[in-house]
């Protein structure tokens, strides 16, 4: 066992010394931030080769932290550079019926997503409705997204205290984080699709 | 070896997997962490004054009170960051809060209106992000090798000695973080206005420092 783990260690250590190498050499400042999130996505490889339990929760907030960073660095790029007053109008995909395969796929997607349930299943049906957004480009009520979303994370964390306080009602918490985690990811999934470089008023 | 450093623990608080613990060296820490926030949060900042050497010549620069605001608002979260990092004691939940610092160090100037601060925070906050790589792999080495995270249980010495490597990877994040060599970089960021919020980037950099030692001697 420890054997493996060594030689996985060693095959992140040295994609992460070819990363930094790459990031030496360049010299434009948004390849560098690419260049920077590639590692970071290897060095959870670290995290990811403990394979417990224990190493899947770790990696979730390594993972958001590594988000937020790299939203705040690209917003202060895109200031510094001044590109802030480029509006981002959509991706422009061809749809042969733009009316109906969007929607089929979104509601496959958003099935599936609820059956999977928790973080996981909360990704998958955001991705169905963010496709969804993006081919239609629908102008939806955002606040209602957001306030869904804040109900069910208040539902995760009362479900976090039953398991804290009352443990022996542990089901009910158990049901009560997996629709709020589920809700949740997808509301929030789903407004990173809706609020793309779009000013809200 | 901690009680050259920490001292033992006089209070431990056990709250599911989150652990805290006191030693008179880390409430001395977060003590200091302590005020620095409360005078971010009551201090007034100051005007920064340009002075045309050779003349009497002199300008106050204009500071919007929305951008003072944000920053107000970032060096406060960046104090709460550091008083995490000084008191818990686990060690991922460590590295997290030390992550958190470095983003709202960048957070703290970014607001500023000038391209040379804004293009000084960024390079820094490169620095910061890659820095979270050898932060998070020691951490990880850490529960690897001693499966456990927690500080207490290192501190009694039975588990397996933790590899110099996780040790070296720990204290090169947390000095890619903010600390020297890599201060060159936050050098240009201190040419922001705005005296309180600016000082609290290198306190909370100074801080974790002085707590990131006293890990590295357990275990």
């Amino acid at each position: 066992m420890w054997g493996q783990y060594s030689y996985g260690i060693l095959v992140v250590l040295v994609a992460g010394v070819i990363a930094f190498y790459a990031l030496a050499r360049e010299r434009d400042d948004l390849h560098k931030l690419l260049l920077l999130d590639l590692v970071e996505i290897v060095a959870i490889g670290i995290i990811a080769l403990l394979g417990t339990d224990l190493a899947e929760a770790l990696i979730l907030p390594g993972l958001t932290v590594g988000i937020a960073e790299l939203l705040a660095l690209s917003q202060i790029y895109c200031t510094k550079e001044g590109i802030c007053e480029r509006p981002v109008r959509g991706l422009n995909i061809e749809v042969i019926a733009k009316g109906d395969a969007p929607l089929i796929i979104s509601i496959f997607l958003i099935a599936y997503g609820i059956i999977l349930s928790g973080f996981t299943g909360g990704g998958v049906a955001g991705l169905g409705l963010i496709f969804l957004f993006i081919s239609r480009m629908y102008r939806e009520d955002i606040n209602l997204l957001e306030m869904a979303s804040g109900i069910s994370w208040a539902l995760w964390i009362f479900a976090f205290f039953v398991f804290m306080f009352l443990p022996q009602y542990w089901f009910i918490a158990l049901m009560g984080a997996a629709i709020g985690i589920l809700l949740k990811v997808t509301a929030k999934m789903s407004l990173v699709g809706t609020m793309w470089g779009e000013h809200r008023d | 070896m901690i009680n050259l450093i920490g001292g033992v623990p006089l209070y431990v608080l056990e709250f599911g997997d989150e652990l805290v613990y006191f030693t008179p060296y880390t409430i001395t820490l977060f003590l200091l962490a302590l005020t620095f926030t409360v005078l971010v949060l009551i201090s007034r900042p100051e005007k920064q004054v340009d002075i045309a050497f050779g003349g009497d010549a002199y300008r106050t620069k204009e500071i919007s009170v929305s951008e003072m605001r944000f920053r107000r608002f970032m060096a406060i979260a960046c104090g709460l960051a550091t008083m995490g990092a000084m008191v818990t004691g686990d060690i991922f939940n460590f590295t997290l809060f030390t992550a958190m610092v470095g983003i709202t160090n960048v957070g703290i100037v970014a607001a500023v209106k000038s391209l040379h601060v804004q293009d000084a925070a960024y390079q820094y906050g490169l620095v910061a992000l890659a820095a979270t790589v050898p932060l998070f792999a020691g951490a990880a080495i850490y529960a690897a090798v001693t499966g456990s995270l927690s500080m207490i249980e290192l501190m009694k010495g039975t588990l397996p000695a933790v590899p110099l490597i996780a040790k070296g990877m720990l204290m090169l994040g947390v000095i890619g973080e903010g600390m020297a060599p890599f201060y060159a970089a936050k050098a240009e960021m201190f040419r922001a206005p705005g005296a309180p919020y600016v000082i609290m980037c290198s306190l909370s950099s100074l801080l974790l420092f002085l707590r990131v030692v006293e890990i590295v001697m357990l275990g």
